[in-house]
C-alpha cells in the first residue's frame, strides 16, 4: 500500500473505529446497570416488541461497525473512486458510522435501570431524528478531512473515445446486441425475500411484511435481466417490459469493456448506486461501462461485453453524425 | 450476440436475422444451451415486426441449430457446434450458386448424391 493510500485507508477506518470504540465504551461502563434481556426491537410508534439477552444482543451488533469499516476501506483503496466521487465515499462513511453509532448507543440508553422482567423503555422517534443529525454533521466533518488527503485522479480521463474499439456497419445498417445476464443467487435471493416478507407480515405485523413484498418485485422481474445495446443506447430489462433501466445514446459519451469489482466499487451485488456510479452487478468480472455526459459511470456486468461496448461506440458516433 | 439487419438488402430481414445467429455460432461468440434475446425483445431493439424475428428463428430450428421452446424461447442446440454453422454457410452457398448457373434443384440434388455416393 502507498502513502497516500495509506492515509486515505486511514480517514475511511477511523469513523468506524470510532463509532465502534465510544459503542463499547458505553457498554462496558453501563453493563451493570443493563437487564440481561434487552429490548432489541421497537414498533413504528417506538414501543418495545422485541426484546433479546444481552450476549446475543453484543453478538450481533458487534461486528456491524467492524465489518462495515473493512468494506469502506476497501472500497477507498481499490474501488477506483477518483476526485469528488472519493471524498463523497469517504463522507458517506462517515455519515454512516455517526448513524449507527447513535443509534446503538441510544438502544443501550434506552434499556438502562430497568429492573429484570420489566417493561422496558421506549425508543422514541426523536432518537431517529437525532441519529440522522449526527450522520449530517459527522458526513460534513468527513468532507472536510478528506480533502487533506489527495484524491485519486481517474487514470482514463485523458483518454479519448476515438481509441476505443468499432464495429464497421455499412450506411443504413441497423445493429442490436443483445444479451442475458444473471446468476444462481437472483431467484434465489426473490424467494428469500418474498418468504421473509409473508413471514413477517403473518407472525409480526404487515408494516414490516408489506415493504419487503414490494421491493420483491423487483427482485423477480430481474432475476433474470436483458441487457441490449441498439438505436435506443444501453437498456436492462427485466421479465417484465417495466421498470427497466435505459441509458439513451444522447447521454453516453463512451463504453469500455472492463472488469468491475463487486464489493470494492459497488459494496455488493444488485442496483447499486455509488458516488459517481451506478451499476446493475450481479457478479464480479467483464462488463459494460458506460461514461455519461458529465462523468458518471453505468456499469453493467454481462459476458461479451467488448462486443456490447463496441457497439455501443459505434451507435453514439452514428447519433453525434446525425444519422 | 450481435444482430444486424440492413432494411435496404434484397436478403429478407427474417434471414438476415437468421444469418446474425449462424455467423455467431461459427465464430463461437455463441455456444450451445445458450438462449437468444426473446423475440419481442429482439423485435423492439432492431425495429422490425415480431413476426419477421419468429420467421428467422424458426429457420434456425429447421437447420437444426436452435430449440424453440414454449415458456423457455430459443435455445441454442447442444449439436450447434462452430463447424456445423459453417457447413450451413457452405450449403447455402451451394445453393446460390446452383441458382446462378441455372441449375434445377434435381440436378443439384443429383450432384450432392454422386458424391454422397463417391
Amino acid at each position: 500500500m502507498t502513502r497516500k493510500n495509506l492515509g486515505r485507508a486511514t480517514l475511511a477506518a477511523l469513523p468506524f473505529v470510532l463509532a465502534f470504540l465510544v459503542d463499547l465504551i458505553l457498554f462496558l461502563v453501563l453493563k451493570d446497570r443493563l437487564p440481561t434481556r434487552l429490548a432489541g426491537h421497537f414498533d413504528v410508534s417506538g414501543d418495545v416488541n422485541g426484546y433479546v439477552d444481552r450476549t446475543t444482543y453484543v453478538l450481533v451488533t458487534a461486528p456491524v461497525l467492524p465489518v462495515l469499516g473493512a468494506l469502506w476501506v476497501l472500497m477507498v483503496v481499490g474501488g477506483r473512486f477518483y476526485g469528488r466521487a472519493h471524498r463523497l465515499l469517504i463522507g458517506g462513511g462517515w455519515a454512516v458510522a455517526a448513524f449507527l453509532q447513535y443509534v446503538l448507543g441510544a438502544a443501550l440508553i434506552v434499556n438502562l435501570d430497568t429492573p429484570d422482567g420489566a417493561a422496558a423503555g421506549r425508543f422514541p422517534l426523536w432518537h431517529l431524528a437525532m441519529a440522522l443529525g449526527a450522520a449530517v454533521l459527522a458526513g460534513g466533518i468527513g468532507l472536510l478531512l478528506a480533502r487533506l488527503v489527495p484524491a485519486p485522479e481517474d487514470p482514463r480521463a485523458g483518454k479519448s473515445p476515438a481509441d476505443r474499439e468499432r464495429i464497421a456497419l455499412a450506411d443504413g445498417e441497423v445493429a442490436g446486441w443483445a444479451r442475458t445476464t444473471g446468476s444462481w443467487w437472483l431467484p434465489l435471493s426473490a424467494l428469500v425475500i418474498v418468504a421473509t416478507g409473508t413471514g413477517l407480515g403473518y407472525g409480526v405485523n404487515w408494516f414490516l411484511g408489506v415493504p419487503l413484498l414490494v421491493i420483491a418485485v423487483p427482485a423477480i422481474t430481474f432475476s433474470r435481466a436483458h441487457v441490449t445495446v441498439d438505436r435506443r443506447g444501453l437498456t436492462v430489462s427485466g421479465l417484465l417490459p417495466w421498470p427497466r433501466f435505459q441509458l439513451p445514446l444522447e447521454r453516453i459519451e463512451a463504453a469500455d469493456s472492463r472488469r468491475v469489482d463487486a464489493v470494492a466499487e459497488f459494496g455488493g451485488w444488485g442496483y447499486r448506486i455509488r458516488p459517481g456510479r451506478t451499476g446493475f452487478i450481479v457478479r464480479s468480472g467483464e462488463a459494460i461501462v458506460a461514461r455519461q455526459r458529465g462523468g458518471r459511470e453505468f456499469a453493467v456486468t454481462v459476458e461479451d461485453s467488448g462486443t456490447g461496448a463496441a457497439l455501443l461506440n459505434t451507435l453514439v458516433d452514428r447519433n453525434r453524425a446525425g444519422r | 450476440m450481435l444482430f444486424r439487419v440492413d432494411p435496404t438488402s434484397t436478403v429478407p430481414l427474417g434471414d438476415q436475422i437468421a444469418a446474425s445467429v449462424r455467423r455467431a455460432v461459427a465464430d463461437g461468440a455463441v455456444t450451445p444451451g445458450e438462449r437468444l434475446p426473446a423475440a419481442r425483445v429482439l423485435a423492439d431493439s432492431l425495429g422490425v415486426n415480431v413476426h419477421t424475428v419468429l420467421r428467422g428463428y424458426q429457420r434456425l430450428r429447421e437447420e437444426g441449430l436452435i430449440e424453440l421452446r414454449r415458456g423457455r424461447g430459443a435455445v441454442v442446440t447442444e449439436g450447434a457446434s462452430p463447424r456445423r454453422a459453417q457447413l450451413l454457410e457452405r450449403v447455402r452457398e451451394v445453393v446460390a450458386d446452383a441458382r446462378e448457373l441455372g441449375l434445377t434443384e434435381e440436378e443439384l440434388l443429383t450432384l450432392v448424391r454422386a458424391e454422397l455416393g463417391a
